[in-house]
């Protein structure tokens, strides 16, 4: 129980899931940043992306391809969803989440019935396969993979909002509006950029997400908490704090799983009640 | 505004003679058990509508609160204790929770508290889940006992109709009382603004805290109804597809309304127990009304319908200029708060 190899399997558990959850949170935490829309069909997306992996996975073989038509498919229905339905309650915070609510559900049945009911995983042809093996520890490559993926993606997300000027355009956004708008950008489609963006990045994960957990019916849900949890304790808005709260949680919920598997579900709102209590606006979150 | 009034009351009151006349108009059993289904949901949606439309707090959590007010009934059943225990220990585990929520939730406002309210609720739903010990996991606890009085349903369902429809009335005049009282004001005025209200002195989580606990009290008296007429509670009662369809049929219904919470009650059951047998997509159906709701009719049923019939009031009779109605301004308010 706390041999070292045990502990050291538990910490890549642990942060190849937060991995995955960065995936997640980071475009949701993104999203909210600049619109402060808190988008509960998150989940619903990562569910979608996953089934749309898998699918195109079986049929080619080929992870990549399989995350880019996920991607694509998913960014499709968001940018539907943004620009038919959320553009008409912009700055109408309830109705916004509400909204996305009803989005979810109706996208949770339909992929219920074109998907059905079974389990989907990424079939094994699509996956990275063998195992590393240092002295006595032995870890699946595909896992390490993910890892790589989200340090990739997260370190292209900072670059891209720090350095360039699209990150400029969508850090003025966040600061102020209004003044962004008189510069002579179209906030509107910065909105719906960002929300097609978010919502790509969560089908990536999802189909990612599918070698490491079966996605069916329910999930997104389950995702969607991970997700909050993270941006909740990271602070929202922040990708610093998505990447940070990702690492946290998937450790915590990794080793709690090995060691305390009855409350499992309880050692990760431990955390989040914490934060809440101590730094409502979580550990990088700003004033609004 | 005094004729309004009337007119709401005397449709209540012919509400209520309809619901008692019900059981003799020869209806089936199983018009009997849709419409108690109907009535504990309705109380559960009270208490939601209560805490969005009087305090501009949207929560996400308040199946859970029913499902393990629930759950406190079986496990007392399991442990063979009489009804009237599974009454104190129903009630005692709603107050720990509602406490946890509140104390939790007292300190955010808007999506936070949304988000706060989803994340506990998906909390008791992963404890249901797991610690199988006392919930029975997945499978849920069967068999709960009932009070004896209540007799079989299958035979005489009309009695335990009577018990919930006294249920439903009393919860919601107390809800009603609430909301009318210098506590209920303090409320919107939380809702309305919460800066102005610290700066005049009032401790605002504290006010939220208790009005967090009536609801939730409200919501753990309906998940111990619920938990007698169907025996039986299992992960999904506190799962989050329920507390997304409480929200549902408090915005369908009409936010911070009288009667909203028992109208969208009805519309969202009569969809997922009689429209399911027609069509499968009935949660696509569900969602898609939903989303033009809120889209277009963010008043909700209740709401709209008030709103029209001011409107044809106001054209008809009081054309020469009058002032527009005090109640118009609280409506849009509370439509803003949804």
């Amino acid at each position: 129980m706390f041999e070292p190899i045990f502990i050291a399997q538990q910490l890549l558990n642990g942060l190849s899931f937060g991995a995955l959850l960065f995936l997640l949170a980071s475009g949701l935490t993104l999203v909210f940043g600049l619109m402060r829309i808190v988008n509960m069909a998150h989940g619903a997306f990562y569910m979608l992306g996953g089934y749309v992996g898998v699918v195109v996975a079986t049929l080619t073989g080929n992870l990549l391809l399989a995350a880019i038509a996920a991607a694509a498919v998913v960014a499709a229905i968001a940018f539907i969803v943004e620009f038919g339905l959320l553009r008409f309650l912009r700055g109408q915070e309830l109705p916004e989440v509400l909204l996305t609510i009803g989005v979810s559900f109706v996208m949770a049945d339909i992929c219920l019935w074109i998907f059905g009911g079974d389990p989907h995983n990424l079939p094994n042809s699509a996956k990275l396969q063998g195992v590393m093996t240092i002295g006595g520890l032995s870890y699946p490559w595909y896992r390490i993979l993910v890892l790589g993926i989200a340090v990739a993606l997260g370190i292209a997300l900072a670059l891209l909002q720090n350095r360039t000027r699209i990150g400029a355009i969508v850090r003025a956004g966040v600061d102020d509006r209004e003044m962004i708008s008189a510069m002579g950008v179209n906030i509107r489609w910065v909105f719906t950029g960002m929300f097609v963006v978010g919502a790509a990045l969560a089908a990536v994960g999802g189909t990612i997400g599918s070698g490491m957990q079966s996605i069916l019916p329910g999930v997104q849900n389950e995702v969607l908490l991970y997700a909050l949890v993270v941006i909740i304790i990271g602070g929202l808005g922040s990708i610093a704090g998505a990447a940070v709260g990702s690492a946290l949680i998937g450790l915590i919920d990794a080793f709690a799983k090995a060691w305390i598997p009855d409350l499992a579900y309880f050692t990760i709102f431990l955390p989040m009640a914490l934060v809440l209590v101590i730094r409502p606006t979580g550990l990088f979150g700003r004033k609004a | 505004m005094k004729r309004s009034r009337i007119v709401s009351l005397a449709l209540l009151a012919l509400i209520l003679v309809f619901g008692i006349a019900f059981p003799y108009l020869g209806a089936s059993n199983f018009a009997l058990s849709i419409t108690t289904t109907i009535l504990v949901a309705a109380i559960l949606a009270s208490s939601v509508n209560f805490l969005v439309g009087e305090g501009g707090m949207a929560s996400l959590g308040h199946g859970a609160i029913a499902g393990a007010s629930a759950y406190g009934a079986g496990w007392a059943s399991k442990q063979g204790m009489d009804p009237g225990m599974q009454v104190l220990i129903a009630f005692g585990v709603t107050i720990v929770v509602s406490l946890v929520y509140g104390l939790l939730s007292m300190r955010t406002s808007g999506i936070y508290f949304l988000m706060v309210t989803l994340a506990v609720g998906m909390l008791i739903y992963g404890l249901a889940f797991r610690l199988s010990s006392i919930t029975g996991g997945e499978n849920g606890i069967s068999n709960i006992a009932r009070p004896q009085w209540i007799g079989n349903l299958a035979a005489d369902g009309w009695k335990y109709y009577y018990v919930v429809l006294a249920g439903f009335v009393i919860s919601t005049a107390v809800l009603w009382v609430v909301s009318r009282s210098p506590f209920g004001a303090s409320l919107r005025g939380v809702r309305d603004s919460e800066s102005r209200m610290r700066s005049l002195g009032y401790t605002v989580p504290a006010y939220r805290l208790a009005a967090f606990l009536i609801s939730g009290i409200v919501a753990g008296f309906a998940g111990l109804l619920s938990v007698w007429q169907t025996h039986f509670v299992s992960p999904s009662s506190a799962g989050v597809d329920r507390s997304v369809l409480l929200i549902v049929m408090v915005i369908l219904g009409g936010t911070g309304t009288l009667l909203g919470p028992l109208i969208g009650a009805t519309i969202v059951i009569l969809v997922e127990n009689v429209l399911s047998s027609y069509v499968d997509r009935w949660p696509t159906i569900l969602g898609l009304i939903f989303i033009l709701v809120i889209l277009f009719a963010r008043a909700g049923i209740v709401g709209s319908i008030a709103k029209l019939l001011r409107r044809l009031r106001s054209r008809t009779a009081a054309s020469p200029g009058g002032p527009p109605s005090p109640s118009d301004t609280s409506v849009s308010s509370t439509s803003n708060a949804a």
